[in-house]
């Protein structure tokens, strides 16, 4: 273009002020939509709060048990299930009756004792117990039956230095190793501060995509994408707006949650540079806006858009690590782990929040999270100035 | 046959006595009584939100109501199981283009499924489908899928499958609504033939005021209310006054004239109209002139008036239109516009290809500043495409072009600032108010912010708007949504001005009250105004007209000079009255006029030469029996030059 350097001056003043209309006109059209603003607070207050409420512990898990053999040796064994993992649950005739608890999923554990429990002990013969842990949920099955074998494996310990007449003392003689071990980051090993922080991060991300993709979609659903075409603004004028007022939009959220939630609910610390997490959780939110951008183009309404974002979110949010830990995660798709940018953020925001990491040690997530957010973006502006241009 | 049948032939086949059908609080139905008789057209017309269609989904029995009786076909509807007793009697098509047919579907499938659901005999479908797919021309598309047809197929074949188990009563919802004047009026023909044959009862609604002559009866609605009721000559005598048609030297100051005094005064194209109520035509000219005294005025004559003048004065009876804020403030800042001065829009040999498809095909015209230009044609027949280049939005594949002065092969970045675009759907900001709306608009065209006030402050006060600038615009209605369009559109004080289909779904006040305001721009502002429109009593309004067909122009002049040339090369259009009806119609067809067409109780043909072809019928009728009541000359519609340039054009296709 030919033009000195007032009509520049002009054009680049005019081309900020576009922006800025339309970044003002998102964020008035986000402030009248009712639904979005309750679905907004309910994920960043109510959700983050729940998160942090249920932790994956074994709670009050119901065991009943079909005593066989009622004696001192077999209530003794019983009463050790107790809470807060265990509750008893009652006792049942036979063997078929727990099983059918478990069934129903009444009961977590059946504990079946055989007859003579206590006097095979006495006698020093080997006896059975039977444990039946309904599994279907593998965490707390997991937990139920670990907890359980430590339970019974103790007992039989403890009746074995009984039987051996080890004494207190006697004890000290007695070869051991002792576990000791130290927890670091979090000491109390609170699953209310690591829950909650993956589902604020996990939030963060269907706020990123959904966002900018249902303020796209709205356009085209309504058919306003034909005037702003017809005007004189770029493609790039009409998507940035949305990302930015979005982003806004996220971060304050993400701040509501951080300070009154996580920091004000369950005391989640917060040691490292608040100012790095926010510019992290920007960098992220902007990037990840690409996505939304890119269902924009593809889905015709709402309906289809929302159908995208959870098929695109459902693998982001699995190889991240927020469900599963990466250690779990068959070879395969350890290493695929780096291809979800949650898996990036989730790495930098347990490391700034818990860890008081820097970019001295979070450099490389900095780095992958930033390439894929360039790719991620870049490609989501491609397609939408493709179908707009 | 007894006395019984006899009673029961003469009952009405619908009867509607205060029928109320509320949505929550809104009301839709207020209080509508009619009854429709054997073997008529009834007609329902009235702008989008009158009640027409839960109207018409109640006497179908798809819709339950609160208050009031209804009778069809003999049973009174009070009960879902009423409903369901005459609903085998009955065929209903619903509003929209093909929505109750099912597009992955071919043309013959979606026949055989809507006999199945009614169970249709197998050797009955075939000799009824081979009939109905002959008459509505379908037969060639069989096997064509539904989703592949052309607006007016789809609602053909829409009115087949509502036909396909020969019902008493049918009941179409706004079928000619978005259909090319082509395919509409194959439509009316084909209704008036099933009439013919068999004593069908048809109940149709349109959003087309000139559509009423179709209809034997009608209702016309606004509201929720039948305003008024009976056969279309009725209703204009209902509604007494005179309408005075002139030409005026200078057509701005005589419409100011004329609009203090006379409510319904509008400027079409360079004539004036003025609705004169009450007056005998005498007294309606003398009226008028004394109004003008001491303007030029060129051919002034007093002619009836239409039905939709009658409608307006309805309306405004009921209530009298509060004179809002004269808009007519200047768009510019500095006293006079630019003066007329050449092309604003030049499109020369304008093309588009769409992979192997010509969508525009060497497409010119001009339009020149203060000219209103509409582009006429049916869906597909081009003008989006063009209009999206004309815009910038489409670079062209051949051809070139200058819009407000920009060459639309490599300056669509300075088209897009130069002028205002009004686009089909409504396409502002619903969740966002008046003022906001045009705040955006301003800023995105580069209006300073020192001068934001002051330009929305102008285009408020043009388009009537002042009283609803905080209010949110999904709380508007239609007619005002619109001129809001048409404000944002001009905020940024273009020079040319695109408008697509803007009054779609806008009722009759509204639509005049979008014109008058689009003449102001072109006559006083200077203002290029390009218009597409279905409505074909808007293409009056227009200067110059362009009608595209298959990406061609195939007639470009002003409205005055097309029809006169469709006078000269098909003749001029008889109105004919006889009594009976249908076999005056037969005996027409029989003697060669080829083009005789039903309009509601009358039978329109073309003829040459006048006097003889009056003197022909007049024998014709003599020797068959046949009262021949009225014969008149009616000049030409638009619609009537369009659907003979279609036709010959696709004659001419076909046999080169």
């Amino acid at each position: 273009m030919n033009g000195g350097p007032a009509e520049n001056r002009v054009r680049l003043y005019l081309w900020w002020s576009r922006l800025a209309a339309m970044t003002a006109k998102e964020l008035i059209q986000f402030g009248r939509d009712t639904l979005l603003l309750i679905a907004i607070a309910y994920l960043f207050v109510f959700d983050t709060y729940m998160a942090g409420n249920v932790g994956m512990q074994l709670n009050h898990a119901v065991v009943v048990v079909h005593d066989a053999d009622h004696s001192a040796a077999s209530r003794e064994l019983v009463y050790r299930f107790r809470p807060p993992y265990f509750k008893l649950g009652g006792e049942v005739l036979d063997n078929r009756a727990g099983q059918r608890l478990l069934d129903s999923g009444q009961a977590l554990v059946a504990l079946d004792i055989p007859p003579h429990f206590e006097r095979d002990i006495l006698q020093g013969k080997p006896t059975d117990v039977q444990v039946q842990v309904d599994a279907s949920n593998t965490v707390l099955g997991f937990l139920a039956s670990s907890y359980a074998a430590q339970i019974i494996g103790q007992y039989g310990f403890d009746q074995t230095l009984a039987r051996l007449g080890v004494t207190e003392r006697s004890m000290q003689n007695v070869p051991m190793i002792r576990d000791e071990h130290r927890v670091w980051y979090n000491p109390n090993q609170n699953d209310a501060w690591f829950m909650p922080i993956a589902e604020l991060l996990t939030v963060i991300t269907i706020m990123a995509i959904m966002l900018p993709a249902a303020a796209a979609v709205r356009e085209k659903e309504r058919g306003t994408i034909e005037q702003l075409l017809v005007s004189p603004l770029t493609p790039i004028q009409i998507l940035l707006p949305k990302v930015i007022a979005m982003t806004l939009v996220i971060l304050l959220g993400t701040a509501v949650s951080l300070f009154f939630v996580l920091h004000g609910m369950f005391d989640v610390p917060m040691k490292g540079s608040l100012v790095l997490f926010f510019a992290v959780t920007a960098l992220y939110t902007f990037t990840t806006a690409g996505l939304g951008l890119y269902i924009a183009t593809i889905a015709r309404n709402l309906a289809q858009a929302a159908m995208l974002a959870i098929l695109v979110l459902m693998p982001m949010i699995f190889l991240s690590g927020a469900w599963t830990p990466p250690e779990a995660m068959p070879a395969g798709m350890r290493e695929a782990m780096v291809l979800s940018p949650l898996y990036h953020f989730i790495e930098m925001g347990y490391g700034i929040l818990l860890k008081g990491a820097g970019l001295d040690v979070l450099w490389d997530s900095l780095l992958g999270l930033a390439l894929l957010g360039m790719v991620i973006f870049g490609f989501g502006v491609w397609r939408f100035k493709r179908q707009f241009g | 046959m007894g006395q019984a049948a006899l009673v029961d032939n003469d009952a009405p086949v619908v009867r509607v006595q205060a029928l109320v059908k509320r949505y929550r609080k809104q009301m839709a139905v207020d209080g509508a009584s009619f009854s429709i008789g054997r073997g008529e057209i009834y007609g329902l017309i009235g702008p989008d939100g009158a009640g027409k269609s839960s109207l018409m989904k109640a006497i179908a029995g798809v819709l339950s109501f609160e208050g009031g009786m209804l009778h069809v076909l003999g049973e009174k509807i009070d009960s879902e199981a009423a409903a369901e007793r005459v609903k085998g009697r009955l065929g209903f098509m619903p509003q929209g283009l093909g929505l109750n047919l099912y597009p992955e579907l071919s043309v013959e499938e979606n026949v055989d499924f809507f006999a199945q659901l009614r169970d249709v005999p197998p050797e009955e479908l075939a000799r009824r489908k081979h009939k109905l797919l002959a008459m509505t021309r379908l037969g060639n598309f069989r096997d064509r899928p539904m989703k592949h047809l052309s607006g007016g197929m789809k609602q053909k074949l829409g009115l087949v499958c509502t036909l396909i188990h020969e019902p008493e009563l049918i009941i179409l919802d706004e079928p000619t609504t978005g259909v090319d004047p082509v395919s509409r009026r194959d439509f009316w023909m084909i209704l008036t033939q099933l009439l013919r044959e068999r004593d069908v009862t048809a109940l149709v609604s349109t959003a087309y005021m000139d559509e009423a002559a179709r209809f034997h009866r009608l209702s016309l609605m606004f509201d929720g209310r039948v305003l008024i009721e009976g056969e279309p000559d009725v209703i204009l005598r209902e509604v007494p006054g005179t309408l005075v048609e002139l030409v005026a030297e200078s057509q701005v100051e005589a419409l100011l004239r004329l609009e203090t005094r006379f409510p319904q005064a509008e400027a079409v194209g360079p004539k004036l109209r003025v609705f004169v109520p009450g007056a005998v035509p005498q007294v309606a000219r003398a009226q008028v002139e004394a109004q003008l005294e001491g303007l030029m005025v060129n051919e002034m004559q007093a002619v009836a008036p239409e039905l939709e003048d009658a409608f307006i004065a309805l309306l405004q009876r009921r209530q009298p239109a509060g004179q809002d804020d004269a808009q007519k403030s200047r768009l510019w800042l500095d006293g006079d516009p630019p003066k007329g001065d050449g092309d604003a829009i030049a499109a020369r040999e304008l093309s588009r290809d769409f992979d192997h498809f010509r969508a525009v095909d060497r497409v010119s015209f001009e339009v020149r500043q203060g000219e209103i230009f509409g582009l006429l044609g049916a869906n597909g027949a081009g003008k989006t495409t063009a209009i999206k280049m004309l815009t910038g939005i489409l670079p062209p594949t051949g051809g070139a072009g200058t819009v407000a002065g920009a060459d639309m092969r490599h300056a669509s970045q300075a088209i897009k600032e130069r002028i205002g675009y009004v686009s089909q759907a409504f396409s502002l900001y619903q969740d966002m108010t008046v003022t906001e709306n045009l705040r955006l608009f301003a800023r995105i065209y580069g209006v300073p912010n020192s001068r934001l006030a002051e330009r929305i402050g102008r285009v408020v006060a043009l388009a009537g708007l002042s009283g609803v600038t905080t209010q949110l615009v999904s709380k508007l209605p239609m007619g005002i949504r619109q001129r809001l369009a048409l404000a944002g559109a001009l905020v940024h004080g273009p020079r040319v001005l695109f408008l697509d289909e803007p009054t779609s779904g806008v009722d009759p006040i509204g639509r005049r009250r979008f014109w008058e305001i689009l003449v102001h721009l072109a006559r006083v502002e200077q203002v290029a105004i390009l218009i597409t429109t279905h409505y074909m009593n808007e293409a009056e309004h227009c200067d110059h007209l362009a009608l595209m067909h298959a990406g061609r122009v195939i007639a470009d002049d002003t409205p005055a000079a097309l029809k006169a040339a469709l006078q000269q090369e098909a003749g001029q259009v008889l109105d004919i009255a006889a009594e009976p009806v249908l076999p005056a119609l037969e005996a027409l067809e029989q003697a060669g006029f080829a083009d005789a067409a039903m309009f509601g109780k009358r039978i329109h043909l073309l003829a040459r030469d006048i006097t003889a072809a009056e003197a022909r019928i007049r024998t014709l009728f003599a020797e068959r029996g046949i009262q021949l009541l009225d014969i008149a000359l009616r000049t030409p519609t638009l619609e009537d030059v369009f659907v003979y340039r279609i036709l010959q054009q696709e004659q001419q296709e076909a046999s080169a």
